[in-house]
């Protein structure tokens, strides 16, 4: 009887210790309003990869805890509200769809290329700050890949008054709203996705003349989508 | 010496008393200055109402959440309260124009951002009149003493004496939603000295910077938007 309850005190001082060493955040449905846009008039498809649908983020802080950081489906749940918001006919489409033959002007393929975090210790501030480094891959109806753009996204949060895991989930929150203003205001700039129903229109019309390029699809292939400034602070 | 009439309870209360009229003596000190810089007219009609935002942390801004709040809860309380719209709700209806990195940095960039598909009618909507940027934060600008405790079977104290001052510093900019202009700016500074003596028991003797300046900021922020002297 004794050895048993000494056996539980130990197991819960050992699971204290534990949880005391580091820090669980996971982000579940986190609010990303309808944004205040004119859509544009594109039919698009995006197809999310394995890693981006349940990213899970694990790092060691030197001398300090250890934080697991789970964004969960949030990412997709953030583009497919982005997406649909953005362009007139949007759809989710399987991992392995292929843009020929789905009837699409685009097809988006985002990915989550660095995430980086710091805690008030190593800021010597009060915030916790998140950045993401999504990379967005667009590719026209034939397949062929047309941008490869990085975008850098920053979320800081103060952790006066709320814990530090509520302060690092808002400041992941907010690097994803930041992705999400910085596609609205450059996607189209940087890309020339808007472009794309014009190419397939005219390749529609040419196509008993073969494999003529579609108009535009030159400039398209050399957009500089590493040349953008990282901003993020 | 003691009067024959002072009874046992109140012995027991003469140190205690003791302790308050020092607390009294010693009590924290502020000093506080807010200021007003009038650019242009104001005012409030019926159904109109104010957004309390801070300016972004792209441009270095760290002004506490809870600052923010307070400032958003004083400006609504009491008789004169302005009608205040929650900035997440405002933030998320205008949703990605006033993120830290799109809000209009200065107002010159307004009319740019009225131009953009459905913001005058959201701002209609939500009867936002007045943007108030707030900028600026509490820091720690100096201390020093030192305390000891100790604690054994018999009981536990402290002995010593520790001081700091915190400077609380913020600026308020009122910008105006219908004239696209910026109606003036405020600004308060706070600074004060706390104070914690330990004579077995510690008397913490708080001073209170962020929650007056607060205060002084929200007073003067309700007297600057509803007046409507010309500048």
């Amino acid at each position: 009887m004794i050895a048993t309850r000494v056996k539980a005190v130990s197991v819960a001082i050992l699971v204290a210790a534990v949880s005391a060493c580091s820090t669980q955040v996971k982000l579940e449905n986190p609010t990303i309003p309808d944004p205040l846009i004119d859509k544009l008039p594109l039919s698009v498809a995006a197809r999310f990869p394995e890693r981006f649908e349940h990213f899970v983020h694990e790092e060691q802080v030197i001398g300090k805890k250890k934080w697991t950081i789970d964004l969960g489906r949030a990412n997709s749940m953030l583009f497919e509200k982005l997406f649909g918001s953005m362009f007139t006919e949007f759809q989710v489409v399987p991992q392995d769809a292929e843009p020929a033959g789905l009837g699409i002007d685009a097809l988006i393929e985002p990915s989550i290329d660095a995430f980086e975090f710091s805690v008030p210790n190593q800021s010597q501030t009060d915030a916790f700050a998140v950045w993401i480094r999504y990379r967005i891959k667009i590719f026209d109806a034939e397949g062929t890949q047309i941008a490869n753009w990085p975008i850098s996204a920053y979320g800081k949060s103060m952790s006066s008054g709320i814990s530090g895991g509520d302060a690092l989930r808002r400041a992941a929150v907010l690097a994803m709203r930041d992705a999400a203003a910085l596609v609205i205001l450059q996607m189209d700039k940087a890309t020339g996705i808007s472009a794309l129903s014009a190419a397939r229109a005219s390749s529609q019309t040419a196509r008993p003349s073969a494999s003529k390029k579609a108009p535009g699809a030159e400039a398209l292939q050399t957009t500089p989508t590493e040349e953008l400034q990282d901003d993020s602070g | 010496m003691i009067p024959a009439n002072l009874s046992r309870a109140g012995l027991y209360l003469l140190p205690r008393l003791g302790l308050i009229g020092l607390a009294v003596t010693l009590s924290a000190c502020v000093t506080s200055r807010v200021e007003d810089v009038r650019e242009n007219g104001t005012g409030l009609s019926e159904g109109e109402g104010v957004v309390i935002m801070a300016k972004s942390y792209h441009l270095g801004n760290e002004t506490e959440a809870d600052f923010i709040s307070c400032v958003g809860d004083s400006i609504g309380r009491g008789s004169s309260g302005l009608r205040v719209v929650p900035h997440t709700e405002f933030v998320d209806a205008l949703f990605p124009w006033f993120e830290p990195r799109t809000a209009p940095a200065e107002t010159k960039s307004l009319p740019e951002l009225m131009q953009r598909p459905g913001v005058t009618e959201m701002i209609a909507d939500k009867g936002v009149r007045y943007v108030v940027w707030l900028d600026g934060d509490t820091d720690r600008v100096a201390g020093g003493g030192s305390m000891s405790c100790a604690a054994g079977p018999g009981g536990g104290g402290c002995f010593g004496f520790a001081w700091w001052q915190n400077d609380a510093s913020y600026q308020a900019s009122v910008w105006d939603l219908q004239g696209l202009e910026d109606a003036g700016t405020i600004s308060a500074d706070v600074s004060g000295t706390s104070f914690l003596p330990a004579i077995v028991v510690p008397i913490p003797l708080i001073a209170r910077t962020q929650s007056k300046a607060c205060k002084g900021l929200a007073d003067q922020l309700k007297l600057f938007i509803v007046s409507e002297e010309p500048a």
